[in-house]
């Protein structure tokens, strides 16, 4: 169970050690990506909670999420429209969707419906 | 099951990695932007600095610029004023010389006449000798004749005669400042030799009373007749 964390602490030092700066352009690309990642992760936890976790699901989801997004923003850029705010939205409502979910799982708390 | 678990671990891992490594970038990524920003301050007060400094350099160059400017003008004009200074002193220069040739400070030369009178020289032994030889005021006449007629320099054998000169009869010799010449005495005068030959030789003239008092005259021109300055 604790080898992940390591990969996790790896990929941490990794991303410290890394010295290569991107253009201030391009760093609307990565909180993006990060936000994909995040959602995709907590979507992860919540399938697991409930049982319903497919490794398949998770891991095409985690890279799709994140090329979808990348993808969303560059073409948002080319037209000139902010879409990776479409992005942000509907990533971020469901990462708060999903954590509520986990948290009801955690503190075993009555399911809605 | 056990080969599952691990696969799945193994996947965990590879999110796990990569979602560390992205946050961990970002958030780097992040923190050089912020010091780019504060050091883009830091950078823009300098600059803003810089530039004052150079619009007042370059202020103050346009001043001392104007100020050579003016020094220039200034420059041109006084050396426009020395030139017609020095124009008005080469005039001058040369009137000097002109005038300075005239009173004998310098030598003169030019055209001019010469008299030359002589003592008679047949005397008759009843006759006065003193009727027969040239008198200083024979000179002082021809001289004074030469002067109204327009000479511009007189000589007496090669003396300079000017306003102030004297000229006295010592015995058979004539004393011009203090130098004694004896006779022939020749009388050479600058001037328009056309005028004074005619001023000489007008009838009743000059020329007639010398001859009338038993001296020998000669008279003629000369193209060129030279002077030396006054000896002092």
């Amino acid at each position: 169970m604790w080898v992940p964390f390591l990969f996790l602490l790896i990929g941490v030092g990794l991303g410290l050690l890394t010295d290569f700066s991107i253009p201030e352009l391009y760093s609307n690309y990565l909180s993006i990506a990060i936000l994909a990642a995040m959602d995709t992760l907590f979507g992860g936890i919540r399938a697991h909670l409930e049982k319903k976790f497919n490794q398949q699901i998770f891991i095409s989801g985690f890279f799709f999420n994140i090329s979808l997004a990348v993808v969303l923003t560059f073409i948002g850029q080319q037209l000139g429209v902010d879409l990776y705010l479409a992005a942000i939205f509907a990533f971020g409502l469901r990462l708060f969707k999903n954590i509520s979910i986990i948290r009801r799982y955690i503190f075993r708390l009555p399911n809605k419906k | 099951m056990k080969m599952k678990v691990k696969g799945k671990h193994a996947i965990l891992s590879l999110v796990l990695l990569t979602f560390g490594f992205l946050i961990a970038f970002s958030y780097q990524h992040t923190k050089t932007l912020l010091f780019d920003d504060q050091i883009n301050a830091e950078d823009w007060e300098k600059t803003f600095y810089y530039r004052q400094q150079l619009i007042q350099f370059e202020e103050n160059n346009h001043k001392l610029q104007q100020e050579i400017d003016q020094v220039r003008l200034n420059l041109l004009q006084l050396e426009n004023e020395m030139a017609e200074q020095l124009d008005y002193m080469s005039e001058t220069v040369t009137e000097k010389l002109a005038l300075q040739a005239l009173t004998g400070e310098l030598p003169i030369q030019g055209t001019g006449v010469f008299v030359s009178l002589r003592d008679h020289e047949f005397v008759p032994s009843k006759a006065k000798i003193d009727d027969y030889i040239v008198h200083d005021r024979h000179i002082q006449m021809v001289i004074n004749e030469l002067i109204v007629a327009g000479a511009e320099a007189l000589a007496i054998n090669g003396q300079r005669i000017f306003s102030d000169s004297h000229i006295v009869c010592i015995g058979p010799v004539i004393s011009v400042d203090g130098n004694q010449y004896p006779a022939p005495f020749v009388i050479e005068a600058i001037g328009d030799s056309e005028t004074l030959k005619e001023s000489l030789e007008l009838s009743n003239g000059i020329i007639d009373l010398l001859v009338n008092e038993q001296i020998e005259v000669e008279i003629g021109k000369k193209n060129q007749i030279k002077m030396n300055a006054k000896m002092s």
